[in-house]
């Protein structure tokens, strides 16, 4: 019974990806130039693949293998053991960087020119630290806990705060349980409201302005609360690149380098509430970005604009406003869409409710949140990243040629429209079927009756299809 | 005024993007309500018995 249902979504599935691309030959489907045949055949194909990994996943994966501990320590490394000095040295090496890089970014976005180009600031935190630091996290592992400038100027702050209280310092209060990561999950929606809301939220003034208020906040919350407590639930930056190093197969726990099977470091993100609505703002925010850059947002924006508009708002806020409308739209649709889908998984048994069913599969949704990011800002990381040679050099925009690179370009060659089309797909896709493997090793030890856990991967798999379609007609329209 | 028949290029190829989604949907929601009767048969069933 169970192989019958399993083979007919993949029947489904597989009549759908015979039938449609003849289909979707016919007239009033564009197609772009470069690439052989139409963008939204590959839709199908993306599907088709989802369907297929499924069906494998149920045959082939019948015991959890992620949820298991798999971490080793590389080398003669003893996880028991003190910190090796080695790392105390790099911790401190790093956190010192962070903290000048901090600085900077402070220091050129407050007395730098306020031309964004040619200002560091943009570069280096919507480029650099944005998406790049979301890739070296997938390769490495939590880079950023140990870059992080607020935790490493917190440290030693506790520690001479210590010193100059001459005693035990007040206990830090009891972090509200109930409040969870929704910090950081507002933290990281004000983030990107600064970077696709605000109108000027790419001067470097603004970014500055920014920092200043978000590391005010973060030391506060550190000190009420503890910093690792904070860095755990309210430090949006900490959360968000702690949930994409968990990917990567490295980890080092109490300072020893180790290896893990990837993705199994999801397996402990720890459910706590708050976790559902952050991992919406990172996929819902990627989501908006694209969806603006299309023309049906921009067809709705000026609507949207004349509402506000006749509120009384200035036309640069009624503009604002339009968008943070889309932004919230985009993070809600996700949530909503995600929720549906847990929904779903509820009907089919288990006595779960819909709240620890929707905490305990959002681990699954990470790597699809880094298809988006890896999808969408891959261009952006290769062509602009590269500007970094000459912002290096003269961060404020001065004519500094600090270390040799002023003169140095763009090269817009390094990779082409095809190529680029063919990596995004191939980022969404993998990014899905390790979702779908991620849920699939979860339902297995949830559920007691493994046809239960098969069953409730058909909504997750409903939702896995959906969040495929919507990033590639994203892509497609975002690139037209 | 304009038909959206003339510019249904425009829109189609956006609809093209549903189609494994409703169809999935439309999948997942026969199967549920195909499980939902057999299983009220079976509580019939056992109710006779």
């Amino acid at each position: 019974m169970r192989r019958r249902k399993v083979l007919g979504a993949a029947g489904l599935a597989g009549a759908a990806l015979a039938a449609l691309p003849a289909g979707t030959s016919a007239h009033g489907i564009s197609q772009r130039a470069d690439v052989p045949i139409p963008e939204e055949v590959f839709v199908f194909g993306a599907s088709g693949v989802l369907v297929v990994s499924f069906v494998l996943l149920a045959f082939f994966w019948p015991t959890e293998k992620l949820e298991r501990e798999t971490w080793r320590p590389i080398g003669k490394g003893d996880p028991r053991g003190a910190q090796p000095a080695f790392w105390q040295v790099i911790d401190v090496f790093c956190g010192a960087v962070g903290v000048l890089l901090l600085g900077l970014v402070l220091w050129a976005g407050f007395d730098g020119v306020q031309t964004p180009a040619a200002n560091v600031v943009p570069t280096f935190v919507y480029v650099i630290f944005w998406n790049g630091l979301v890739l070296i996290s997938i390769l490495f592992g939590d880079v950023f806990r140990a870059f992080n400038p607020w935790r490493a100027a917190a440290i030693p702050a506790a520690w001479i705060a210590g010193r100059v209280a001459k005693g035990p310092l007040p206990p830090t209060l009891r972090y509200p349980e109930g409040l969870g990561r929704l910090p950081a999950a507002l933290g990281l929606a004000l983030f990107a409201a600064l970077e696709l809301v605000i109108d000027d939220g790419n001067l470097p003034r603004n970014v500055a302005i920014a920092t200043l208020i978000y590391s005010i906040a973060t030391w506060v919350g550190m000190a009420l609360y503890g910093i690792e407590t904070w860095l755990d639930r309210g430090e949006a930056f900490s959360v968000y690149f702690n949930l994409f190093s968990r990917v990567s197969p490295l980890e080092r726990r109490n300072g020893v380098l180790g290896l893990r099977k990837p993705l199994s470091g999801l397996t402990g993100v720890t459910q706590l509430p708050g976790t559902v609505l952050f991992v919406a703002v990172m996929i819902g925010s990627v989501t908006f970005d694209g969806f603006k850059e299309g023309p049906t947002f921009t067809s709705w924006t000026p609507h949207l604009s004349d509402f506000w508009n006749s509120l009384g708002f200035s036309l640069k806020h009624s503009l604002e406003l339009a968008n943070l409308v889309g932004l919230i739209g985009a993070i809600a649709a996700i949530w909503g869409f995600y929720e549906i889908g847990v929904r779903g998984a509820r009907t089919v048994g288990g006595g779960f409710s819909q709240a620890r069913l929707a905490r305990a599969f959002v681990h699954s949704l990470v790597p699809i949140a880094f298809a988006y990011v890896a999808a969408h800002y891959m261009t952006q990381l290769l062509f602009q990243g590269q500007a970094m040679a000459y912002l290096g050099s003269d961060p404020l925009g001065r004519g500094w040629n600090l270390f040799g690179g002023r003169d140095s370009g763009i090269d817009y060659g390094v990779i082409g429209a095809t190529a680029t089309w063919y990596w995004q797909v191939g980022f969404v896709v993998l990014g899905h079927v390790a979702g779908l493997v991620l849920a699939h090793d979860r339902a297995l030890v949830l559920y007691d009756d493994a046809r239960e856990a098969v069953r409730s991967q058909y909504w997750l798999l409903f939702v896995m299809v959906g969040f495929t379609s919507l990033a590639l007609w994203l892509l497609s329209k975002a690139n037209a | 005024m304009t038909l959206p028949l003339a510019h249904a290029g425009h829109w189609l190829e956006s609809v093209v993007y549903l189609v494994p989604i409703v169809g999935f949907g439309l999948w997942l929601a026969y199967t549920t309500i195909q499980d939902r009767r057999r299983q009220r048969r079976e509580g019939g069933d056992d109710a006779d018995g």
